[in-house]
């Protein structure tokens, strides 16, 4: 359904993608494994069209010259020069990294511009499903995005992107500086919406640990490069990465 | 070899002469000192000889004075709004401080220019700097809005109380002895400005001015105490306005409400734009082209600031990171096709 053929990204002439192909299938969780610096966000951002955005601000800017090679297939058609804008329209929905709620907003008004692009029956089902596997948020419903902790704020990015009806539904590092019950917690929301909402996901994180068991095929970066990939039983047997990811 | 477009990529490289005279190299030849003097030289002999240039047209020797104090500003917008962070729309205010303050010290006192000009110059950064300290807790458009109100006020004030002469203004201000003196003070202090500020925003204290523009909190955090280095901020920005003020009120032998205009708030920014924010000598480049533009426009009143404002909206939209950035990347860097 969503495959991506040797993306290579410069930023300038430094290297941040080299050459990552991967597929995801109806219904598949991907996981990207990686450092900082691996290229996780890059690869998020190439594939969410959101480096479009990026590249075009750097050159009015007079800033860095961002180069983007490769090709991004979904549904069969190559969308590698498609706008972030109607990559979402068309299904492909970013849950950003840092979340990038809107602070201002109350946590019901988040989750009504996320369903911006939905119709009015699906943004209420979606709604409800929502506040289903996320009963915090119907409790904070009234609350300001900005007032809320770190792993409510996550709740509803994720929340927000499932409003949009994604297809495929990009998640950027959403563990990022949780803490360990509440990663698994998430990672349990994660397969649920998966497997409840038919959605395919490809999720990035540092931390394996609680992704690794829910996803189908995973792509570890090291250097912008994807140097192993697997199911998720093959990586975890894999000594290098069990060293890297799981310390034993 | 022919290489399709998708397999390739433009390529940008320091030039082997910039890397070779970034360090302690650059004395190691003659071509590497020159490389990094000569755009420098350019600028300060290109300045100081641009009276003596317009020696046959003395018209555009005033302008050139002009240009010169809407560098000032320009200098001094740029410094505030990519230094310090505070976006100061107060340059009408600067420059009308510095105008009265300097005809008040002389017809009040009967101080010669020499005198009145750095006292002005003091005085009123001063008084700007009294005037903005309320305000300093403000940042990004609210400081811009306020900052626009002090020239309204001032001139309002000086209006309704009839007050330093009213409508009318202070007339009878000393001229300068000679138009060559009036040329050079302005032509100097561009120049000292310039290389002042930009040596200053590499040592310590320009440290921390571009920490407060980035992060506050972070620079709070460190014990530094942000609104004392905001006041310096506006201290400097607001003396450079203020000795252009203080300048201008002797060229024309008078100071009035018109200096409190709103163009001295306005062109600035326009050539900052132009000229490339955060570098300092492209506001001055920004003026050199925006003030003569606007003077050959004069005869078409006020359709000139139509045209000012299409050139502007112009180099927003298609070249925004301005010439100097521009120019200096083309002076560092080449460019090359690479295959991936």
């Amino acid at each position: 359904m969503f495959e991506a053929k040797g993306l290579m990204v410069f930023y300038e002439n430094m290297l941040a993608l080299n050459n990552v192909s991967l597929a995801c299938a109806e219904n598949q969780i991907i996981g990207v494994f990686g450092a900082n610096s691996a290229g996780k966000s890059t690869l998020m951002y190439t594939l969410s069209g959101i480096m479009l955005d990026i590249q075009k601000k750097e050159e009015m800017a007079g800033g860095e010259r961002i180069t983007i090679r490769g090709e991004i297939f979904f549904n069969g058609a190559n969308i590698m020069g498609i706008s972030p804008a109607h990559r979402a329209k068309s299904g492909i929905v970013l849950c950003p990294e840092r979340r990038r709620i809107f602070p201002e907003s109350t946590v019901l008004e988040n989750l009504r511009i996320g369903g911006y692009l939905a119709k009015a029956s699906q943004a209420k089902d979606t709604l409800d499903y929502v506040f289903n596997i996320f009963p915090a948020l119907k409790r904070l419903s009234k609350r300001l995005g900005g007032f809320l902790s770190g792993g409510e704020q996550q709740m509803l990015a994720i929340g927000r992107s499932l409003m949009a009806q994604p297809k495929l539904l990009l998640l950027d590092e959403p563990l990022l500086g949780l803490s360990p019950v509440i990663q698994y917690l998430l990672a349990k929301s994660i397969k649920s919406i998966r497997d409840e909402r038919g959605a395919s996901i490809i999720v990035s994180e540092q931390y394996a640990r609680p992704i690794m068991p829910i996803i189908d095929y995973g792509y570890i970066l090291e250097n912008g490069a994807a140097v192993v990939e697997g199911t998720n039983l093959e990586l975890m047997n894999n000594p290098d990465v069990k060293s890297a990811y799981f310390g034993s | 070899m022919t290489v399709d477009n998708k397999d390739r990529r433009l390529e940008r490289i320091d030039r082997g002469i910039k890397v070779r005279s970034d360090g302690v190299y650059a004395i190691s030849s003659w071509l590497e000192m020159s490389y990094l003097v000569a755009p420098r030289l350019i600028f300060i002999l290109g300045l100081l000889a641009a009276p003596v240039l317009l020696l046959p047209v003395p018209y555009w020797q005033k302008v050139l004075s002009i240009i010169c104090m809407y560098s000032l500003l320009a200098i001094s917008f740029d410094f505030l709004a990519n230094y310090v962070g505070l976006v100061s729309l107060g340059g009408g205010f600067y420059i009308g401080i510095g105008a009265y303050a300097a005809a008040l010290l002389n017809m009040k006192f009967g101080l010669p220019p020499i005198v009145t000009i750095p006292a002005a110059t003091v005085i009123g950064a001063i008084i700007c700097t009294v005037v903005f300290l309320p305000c300093l807790p403000l940042r990004g458009v609210y400081f811009a809005i306020v900052s626009l109100m002090f020239p309204l006020l001032a001139a309002r004030i000086i209006e309704a109380l009839d007050i330093f002469g009213g409508t009318d203004g202070i007339v009878g201000v000393d001229g300068f002895s000679s138009p060559w003196i009036e040329q050079y003070v302005l032509i100097l202090a561009v120049l000292i400005a310039v290389f002042f500020l930009r040596r200053m925003i590499t040592e310590d204290v320009g440290l921390v001015f571009s920490g407060v523009k980035d992060n506050d909190q972070a620079v709070k955090a460190s014990g530094i105490n942000i609104t004392r280095y905001k006041a310096l901020g506006i201290f400097i920005a607001s003396s450079l306005g203020c000795f252009g003020g203080a300048v201008l009120s002797h060229i024309y032998m008078w100071a009035g409400l018109s200096q409190f205009a709103l163009d001295f708030s306005i062109i600035p920014i326009a050539a900052t734009v132009i000229g490339g924010g955060g570098t300092l000598i492209g506001p001055v480049i920004g003026c050199l082209i925006l003030v003569p533009v606007s003077e050959l426009l004069r005869d078409f009143g006020t359709l000139r600031i139509a045209v000012y404002a299409i050139i502007l909206t112009l180099f927003i939209v298609y070249k925004s990171e301005g010439i100097m950035v521009f120019a200096s990347r083309k002076y560092e860097q080449f460019e090359r096709w690479v295959s991936i």
